[in-house]
């Protein structure tokens, strides 16, 4: 048993891209009508019909439910892990490469509960989506039932350790100022963003905090929204008709510290079982990333995974980020060639756990992505969720590299 | 106290077979955390076995509540809680590492010293308050004179 072994390397692709449009306040939307939107878009977008579907793979809204609202005839394989994108990624990876199904439906949706958003809190039936359970995980039986305002199981957590960093390395909140700012400004150039307009430096230190270091500019949009993907072989996929997108490798990556305020450090995060993984299941080299997507539902997220992937050493990403700051356009230009969430991430295009970062790769890589394309982009890194449970690679590439 | 009455003691948090000792402990004012009659180390939250050796011969063991802040956040929102302030510099949020192990580590509050001036490192201890409608839990105090005497090192991410 080998961590390099690879055998569906290549061999499995993404042709299909689905959409529901991201928006602060969708009214009367449902779970459901997110996910139906986006999964229809994706299939259309396949050239394909329901019955050329046989496996579904989806996070919170059951693959039965799914399969039955689009009268897909027969399923062969189906699963609904837990966010985010990876799992259901992954998951539908194995089973193409292994023959339990040929086309996959994958999708994720973001559905505004009240702990998200001031004004999903005034919704009587968002509100009752939680049970009153304050941390949603608590369902799940994984122990995590502290609540409220003397937990750090999930979001506090983030910020937790986004001070930590800033302690260790000596960092100030400028740091995180710059991951905020290189998405906005990404995101002017992105249809599907919530927020586009420009964000300055003095107006990022000004924002609301929240939790202490992360302010309002440091943390994901809550937003309704929902992203499909149809996966199926690269041999059928060289016969549909959009340029297919290869998944080259992908993996997650857990460590046994899966909760919060359990992790040991941000040295021993799921980040790195991830990227060990991640190039030892590749052929390709960080040297041949055109695009990269770092997850920044929390910034301080982006600074680590920017670390780990092996741009710089621990603790580096800070100075790392400042040093391929490009002033004249308030963006990140990794070595003057590589940006960094061409769409605006979570953090201004809206928040969707990483399915947007997906969503947006495989854009660039069909050289699809509108008056943002980046020229010649043939290979894209995504590295969805945090430090903990939920750490991911995805590594992506074009058929003709 | 009965299963029932524990329950009733803790409305809305998923009280199991597994956790019940600690909420039992919280009840009593005490700390009683997970340890290993095998290999004597501790875990937290509480599991059935061991994750060190696999033993499922555990003790819920009294910790004294003396360790040292390793994360510390300020919430300047949520939801409403009975002797919680979000206002002033936030209500402090810390995760402390018990003296009994490296790695052990409770989450919670610090009471008696202004949120803004909480640090990394500094020594802290149990404290037990009553506040009406809140559940039981555990707080923590900084001790006084060995603000910033934890043992973590900065940098490098060496905090072990």
């Amino acid at each position: 048993m080998s961590a390099r072994r690879n055998p569906a390397m290549d061999q499995v692709a993404i042709v299909g891209l689905g959409r529901s449009p991201y928006a602060r306040d969708r009214k009367g939307c449902t779970p459901g009508s997110l996910v139906s939107e986006a999964c229809v878009d994706a299939i259309r977008d396949a050239g394909l019909g329901p019955a050329d579907i046989d496996g579904i793979c989806g996070s919170m809204v059951s693959a039965q439910w799914i399969q039955a609202a689009l009268g897909i005839p027969g399923v062969a394989w189906f699963a609904n892990p837990q966010a985010v994108i990876g799992n259901q990624i992954t998951a539908a990876v194995a089973a193409v490469s292994s023959g339990m199904a040929d086309t996959v439906l994958v999708y994720h949706h973001a559905y505004r509960l009240p702990w998200a958003s001031r004004s999903a809190a005034k919704d009587p039936m968002r509100r009752r989506a939680t049970l009153g359970v304050a941390d949603a995980r608590s369902w799940w039986g994984t122990g995590h039932n502290d609540t409220g305002p003397n937990s750090l199981y999930g979001a506090p957590a983030y910020a937790a350790w986004a001070g930590r960093y800033l302690h260790d390395y000596g960092y100030t909140r400028e740091t995180l100022g710059l991951i905020a700012i290189n998405s906005r400004t990404n995101a002017a150039r992105n249809p599907n963003a919530v927020y586009t307009e420009p964000l300055t430096m003095e107006a990022y230190l000004d924002g609301r905090m929240v939790r202490d270091p992360l302010s309002v500019y440091d943390m994901d949009i809550p937003i309704d929204g929902a992203d499909a993907f149809v996966i199926t072989t690269t041999e059928r996929a060289r016969d549909l008709p959009r340029p297919p997108v290869l998944i080259h490798a992908a993996t997650l990556g857990h460590t046994d510290y899966g909760s919060e305020e359990q992790l040991r450090d941000l040295d021993h995060a799921g980040q790195m079982v991830v990227v060990d993984r991640l190039w030892a299941k590749s052929d390709l080299t960080l040297a041949d990333v055109d695009v990269l997507y770092p997850y920044e539902g929390f910034s301080n997220i982006a600074l680590s995974w920017i670390e780990n992937v092996g741009y710089c050493g621990r603790g580096e990403g800070g100075a790392f980020v400042a040093d391929h700051w490009v002033e004249a356009e308030q963006r990140i230009m990794i070595h003057g060639r590589i940006p960094v969430n061409t769409h605006g991430g979570s953090l201004s295009e809206g928040g969707t756990q990483g399915a947007g970062h997906l969503h947006e790769a495989c854009l660039q890589l069909r050289c699809d992505a509108g008056a943002r394309q980046v020229d010649g982009a043939a290979v894209a890194l995504v590295t969805p969720g945090g430090y903990y449970f939920n750490s991911q690679g995805i590594l992506l590439r074009s058929d003709d590299t | 106290m009965t299963d029932e009455e524990l329950l009733d003691a803790f409305p809305g948090v998923r009280i199991d077979a597994d956790n019940a000792a600690w909420h039992r402990g919280l009840l009593e004012r005490r700390l009683l955390v997970n340890r290993c009659d095998d290999c004597g180390r501790w875990h937290h939250p509480p599991r059935p076995l061991c994750p060190a050796c696999w033993g499922r011969s555990i003790t819920h063991t009294e910790v004294a509540g003396d360790g040292f802040v390793v994360l510390v956040t300020a919430l300047r929102q949520g939801p409403p809680q009975p002797g919680v302030d979000y206002g002033d510099g936030g209500h402090a949020l810390v995760a402390v590492e018990l003296d009994e192990q490296p790695g052990l580590r409770l989450a919670g509050t610090v009471v008696g010293t202004p949120t803004a001036e909480i640090r990394v490192g500094d020594r802290v201890r149990a404290l037990w308050r009553d506040i009406p409608g809140r559940l039981p839990r555990a707080d923590f105090e900084i001790v006084a004179g060995a603000a910033g005497t934890g043992r973590v090192a900065g940098g490098e991410g060496a905090s072990r």
